[in-house]
């Protein structure tokens, strides 16, 4: 109740401040004069009601002079007034105070009619002073927007009766209402399966695209994946499978590369492969000089051709001692290829300059690529990483964060609709 | 006769009446009125006056000023009546402010003579008992 009464004292001064009476500019103005009239007599200060009623009654003073100056200018059969309609208005108006002369009224409508000779004492004697401000004048009147007429509109009058020269008709729309409705009717069921469908299509790409780079011999993802990966554990299993197939395989190590090149010639990531066997390059060298275990040598060869593979190998799934022994050797470079292969970018190329530059594509699995993409910058630079591949590797870096971002959210999409 | 020199007296007065009325007229330009001639023409507009002719609002809003100044001047003798009324009856006392306070009091009075008749509360009460002595209002 409280803030109610406060809310009206504020309108209620809002109101008094605000609200534009008729004539309130007139009324403001004729006080002003009323007052330096007042102060010219002799009065030092105004009480705020006694001003205002003298300036109400001067401007009455006013209308009145003018209507009966008018009345009398009628009344001689004349509709513009002259001197001496004023001087009759004057002497009405002067009637009740009384002046001399005031018997020979009908007489004297001139210079010696006791008004004016009042008026006439008093311009002489009292002191001239002017209003105190530039006053606009008022009132303002706006332009007038007339109603364009027919004949302007360019239009016909619907009707005969009705002269061209009359202000048109509105248009029909601003007066007809004609119903609307929606077109499109709105089915949720439809909707919720034409989503299904989206999800559908979106999924099956992504997972297209995960075989390719699959197959082109990159990790999708360690058979730890997560339990709903089902698809891309899939793929890595049958990777792994291909793997061990090739595990007793014994080849020189200089055939592979060419094996490698010649088995991925048709694919067009040829370079993530090349780029996994250059990183290899330098570990398998090292293997060679320094290994005599002909298990390590299998290791070898089966890196080189599988460098894919091995990531899958490595993470964990140490399944013959060779691996053992594979993995105490070559635990750093292991290391490298595990977290990211952003490397085999680098030691494509820095080994083997002939080949096409190294695409670095960091595709390790659905929830390490985005975490560890940095690591890998950080952990590459010791290896003496190249500028464009940094670039290079940025690029993809955001593609597979997205593919996977979606891919991820389809498969959750994939529960909730199945 | 008679007839026709007073007339012709008459129209010879007319003459020199006009001629003076003339020069008054002209005299109006030069001074110029408090109230401004805006506000003058805006209201014998609206009362349907219609003049262009500036002496004559001129000499309307001279009037107009002469009627206010009139006023005015009475309602000062009033006031300065009552404040000299009041300092005899007690002269020991400091004399009273000199302002002079165009106030309601006088300017009603005033106003009677020209029959317009002006009456202002004295105040504005909100209870029955507000403004009576603290002895009455306990009762």
């Amino acid at each position: 109740m409280s803030d109610g009464g406060k809310a009206e004292s504020k309108t209620g001064k809002k109101s008094r401040i605000t609200r534009a009476g008729e004539d309130n500019f007139g009324r403001a103005i004729s006080k002003v004069a009323v007052a330096q009239i007042c102060e010219n007599v002799g009065f030092e200060s105004f009480n705020e009601s006694a001003l205002d009623s003298l300036a109400d009654l001067a401007i009455r003073y006013l209308l009145d002079l003018g209507k009966t100056a008018k009345f009398y200018s009628n009344l001689a059969g004349r509709t513009e007034c002259n001197v001496f309609d004023i001087i009759q208005g004057l002497d009405d108006l002067g009637m009740s105070t009384g002046f001399s002369g005031a018997s020979e009224v009908e007489f004297n409508c001139t210079i010696s009619s006791g008004v004016v000779t009042e008026i006439r004492g008093y311009v002489e004697s009292a002191e001239e002073t002017p209003f105190a401000q530039p006053v606009p004048h008022f009132p303002v009147v706006g332009e007038w927007r007339l109603i364009p007429s027919f004949l302007q509109m360019g239009e016909m009058p619907g009707f005969k009766h009705i002269p061209e020269w009359l202000p048109a008709f509105p248009d029909p729309h601003t007066y007809i209402h004609s119903a609307m409705w929606n077109e499109r009717v709105s089915d949720p069921r439809t909707d919720k399966i034409e989503l299904a469908r989206q999800h559908r299509k979106a999924e099956r790409a992504l997972l297209n695209l995960q075989q390719k780079l699959v197959c082109n011999g990159l990790p999708v993802a360690s058979t730890s994946a997560e339990p709903d990966d089902y698809r891309s554990g899939l793929e890595v299993n049958d990777i792994e499978n291909q793997v061990l197939a090739n595990l007793p395989e014994d080849e020189d190590q200089d055939e592979s590369p060419a094996i490698l090149s010649g088995k991925r010639s048709g694919e067009a990531k040829m370079e993530n492969h090349v780029t996994l066997l250059e990183m290899f390059a330098p570990a398998v060298e090292a293997m060679k000089d320094g290994l005599s275990d002909s298990g390590n040598e299998g290791e070898k060869n089966f890196l080189s051709k599988r460098p894919d593979g091995l990531a899958a190998k490595f993470s964990g799934e140490v399944r013959t001692e060779k691996h053992v022994s594979f993995l105490e050797t070559f635990a750093p470079a292991i290391e490298a290829m595990k977290d990211g292969h952003s490397d085999s970018g680098n030691y494509g190329e820095k080994s083997f300059p002939g080949k096409r530059p190294a695409v670095c594509l960091e595709f390790k699995g659905d929830k390490n690529v985005f975490g560890e993409s940095l690591d890998l910058r950080i952990r590459n630079k010791n290896f003496g990483r190249t500028a464009p591949c940094f670039g290079r590797e940025d690029e993809k870096d955001d593609k597979k964060r997205r593919v996977e971002f979606i891919l991820r959210q389809s498969l959750e999409n994939q529960q909730e609709l199945t | 006769m008679n007839a026709q020199s007073s007339q012709q007296q008459s129209s010879d007065g007319r003459h020199d009446d006009d001629a003076a009325l003339t020069d008054f007229l002209a005299s109006l330009m030069d001074y110029t009125p408090t109230i401004p001639d805006e506000l003058v023409e805006h209201y014998l507009a609206k009362s349907g006056f219609q003049c262009p002719d500036v002496r004559l609002t001129r000499l309307v809003a001279v009037a107009t000023q002469k009627f206010i100044a009139d006023v005015a001047t009475d309602a000062l003798q009033q006031c300065k009546a009552r404040q000299s009324a009041v300092v005899k009856d007690k002269r020991d006392k400091q004399q009273k402010d000199k302002r002079l306070i165009l106030t309601m009091e006088d300017l009603s009075k005033a106003l009677q003579e020209y029959g317009v008749n002006v009456k202002h509360q004295d105040y504005f009460a909100d209870s029955p008992s507000a403004g009576l002595d603290p002895a009455a209002r306990d009762e």
